[in-house]
């Protein structure tokens, strides 16, 4: 009963690499400034606002030299305060740092250590593609989350950029061969993995992936009103009511709507090539963007399979990065590697995303005493320990098969919930670099199976660990 | 029935010689749940009171004395069930009285040891360890471990972690 217990002693020495120390370039080191539309592009959301409130004004009052005058006005504010902002934004590259500068009442400065640089991507938002702008996405290992973003460059400009960037951080081979890619790209593109994937066939798909939903959302909410309906009649109030009532779920439905139309629109002119140890995406019609996804950090591949998709057998291809789940924890991303495509085309994608993976898997069912827990997805429901990788199949509306290589599985976990008890079943979890999502689970498998499939997980990612070399991010 | 009773860990191949916790850590987590059932109680006394005069205090108490003895005896089992392994090349921690974990973490792919201690834990002499990978769901903990074992046990694993270290 001692409340003064002694803290436990320290470890002799501090284990693991000397931690990273930042560095200040000197004051008088030239920067290199972003482009000068940036103050107003980035405002733009701002400037709509206002223009609509100044047209509403003219329209109402009928003043049409208010509209002179409020343009006059905007030039000259805009004007100077763009200028003043521009002289203290920009960005300095100092050894092997990139140094970012910006904020005009609040200053920062962030310092960016090329070391740990894990992809610099190239996006495009629609309003920075009418100006010929480009904007960088620089991401770091380790990162808190936010990243570095350096906004808005000229698109030949953020190309050489993104190629110093990378030839810098010591990415074999990645300087040359992409700027030899890049500038290709403008008129003759390099060969892609795989055949482009037509506008037609991409509107199939995302049609028959979002076609259930839709139904039933309409069907829902259309029984929904002819019961409202029937009881208190369709009288303009009753309707204006109904409507109120349910706007949440309508407004849930519009976006999911919205959300299928712009994947559909980020995933046109989608291409995909090998360029040394990445693999380069270009997609996009109104955002383009470029991803660089570097391959030995895969951490794992997973096939999406839309109910729909099923006769024409065709599948989607993510591939997950821990670089990508250090983005944002809350929302688990993983990159697109393939919008849709038959058995060929997936398979040669997937061979490139992990050396040697098949695209096909046969997967073993849990044991039919678990069908009745789960009656519809028990069909489609498996796990299997491949050569190089541990693959599970789940999901009954969307069906997904998941492959992680061994080497990325981080540790394993074998839960029994009390129903699986009494059955003798059990779930076994691999878990990868990343957030929640980035578990392979293989659910209800026989108690015996599931701990000799933790142990034989274990031994095998231990095995295939020892064959790489460590690194440490 | 009954081979389905069995712990899911005791099917391990091979077998594992399983280090028992503290023998404190049942006194401490027997009086934090009875705290915690305590506040339940007290919460749900006023209502009792209004309704139903001053015997709501005693149905307060009779419910309290009920749950507490209840709460008690389960997390008295649940404590039974913890249990930590050092392997070769991992650290096996189990738990779970109905539910029943069995977690299994790699010495490379430790990123961070934590060593902690609540108040209650702190007035027994009891630490916790705190095992993380980088997987962000993936937090195992080992509760209830004399101070001493707890950092010997954190420099063991800091010294495996920093001889077999594997990446993400």
């Amino acid at each position: 009963m001692s409340t003064d217990e002694p803290a436990p002693p320290l470890a002799p020495a501090p284990y693991g690499p000397a931690p990273y120390a930042p560095s200040a370039p000197p004051e008088g080191m030239q920067r290199q400034r972003l482009h000068p539309l940036t103050p107003l592009l980035e405002s733009v959301r701002f400037l709509t606002a206002a223009a609509a409130a100044v047209g509403i004004q003219m329209f109402t009052s009928r003043n049409f030299l208010f509209a002179v005058y409020a343009a006059v006005a905007a030039a000259v504010v805009g004007g100077i305060a763009s200028l003043i902002a521009l002289q203290f934004r920009g960005f300095v590259i100092w050894g092997r740092e990139l140094h970012i500068y910006g904020g005009v009442f609040t200053r920062s400065h962030r310092t960016v250590p090329l070391d740990r640089l894990q992809s610099v991507d190239l996006a495009r938002p629609l309003r920075a593609r009418v100006f010929g702008l480009a904007q960088l996405n620089i991401e770091v290992a380790g990162g808190d989350g936010t990243d570095a973003r350096l906004a808005y460059l000229k698109h030949d400009r953020a190309l050489e950029l993104r190629a110093e960037l990378l030839s810098i951080a010591g990415r074999p081979g990645a300087a040359p061969k992409l700027e030899r890619a890049e500038e290709s790209a403008a008129e003759a593109p390099a060969a892609p993995l795989v055949p482009p994937v037509t506008v037609r066939k991409l509107a199939v798909a995302s049609l028959l992936e979002a076609l259930p939903v839709q139904l039933t959302a309409l069907l829902v909410f259309g029984t929904a009103f002819a019961v409202t309906g029937s009881i208190f009649g369709f009288t303009k109030v009753a309707t204006a009511l109904w409507f109120g009532f349910f706007a949440p779920a309508l407004l849930g439905y519009l976006q999911s709507t919205v959300a299928t139309v712009n994947r559909f629109l980020r995933n046109c002119r989608f291409r995909i090539t090998r360029d040394g140890g990445n693999l380069l995406i270009e997609r996009g019609l109104t955002d383009t963007s470029h991803e660089t996804v570097p391959v030995d950090r895969v951490t794992a591949v997973s096939f999406d399979e839309p109910i729909l998709w099923r006769r024409k057998d065709w599948r989607r291809v993510e591939v997950w990065t821990a670089a990508v789940a250090q983005q944002s924890t809350s929302v688990v991303k993983s990159t697109t590697a393939l919008p849709v495509g038959g058995p060929a085309e997936v398979a040669l994608v997937a061979a490139e995303a992990v050396p040697e993976l098949p695209a096909a898997f046969a997967v073993e069912r849990p044991p039919s005493r678990a069908r009745w827990r789960m009656p519809l997805r028990w069909k489609r429901t498996g796990a299997m320990l491949d050569e190089k990788v541990f693959v599970v199949r789940h999901g009954w509306w969307v069906n997904t098969y998941v492959a992680v290589p061994y080497a990325r599985i981080q540790s394993v976990r074998v839960v029994q919930g009390r129903l699986q008890r009494m059955q003798g079943l059990a779930t076994v979890h691999a878990m990868t670099a990343g957030g929640l999502g980035h578990t392979a689970k293989a659910a209800h498998r026989d108690v015996g199976e599931a701990v000799a499939m933790a142990a034989e997980l274990r031994r095998r990612a231990d095995a295939a660990a020892a064959l790489e070399a460590p690194r440490l991010s | 029935m009954n081979a389905r009773a069995v712990p899911v860990w005791d099917l391990w191949p091979g077998g594992i010689e399983w280090q028992p916790m503290s023998p404190k850590l049942r006194t401490v987590w027997v009086l934090r749940s009875l705290l915690n059932v305590l506040i339940l109680a007290v919460a749900a006394a006023v209502p009792l009171t209004i309704w139903l005069g001053w015997d709501g205090l005693l149905w307060a108490l009779g419910g309290y004395v009920l749950l507490a003895g209840l709460r008690a005896l389960a997390v008295s089992r649940t404590v039974r069930t913890w249990g930590y392994a050092e392997r070769e090349q991992d650290l096996l921690v189990r738990h779970g009285l109905l539910t029943r974990r069995l977690s299994i973490v790699p010495y490379g792919r430790i990123q961070l040891i934590d060593l902690s201690a609540g108040p209650i834990e702190r007035m027994f002499g009891l630490t916790t360890v705190q095992v993380r990978t980088a997987a962000l769901g993936s937090n195992t903990e080992v509760p209830g471990l004399d101070p001493l074992v707890a950092a010997a046990l954190r420099d063991r694993l800091a010294v495996r972690a920093a001889e077999v270290r594997e990446g993400l």
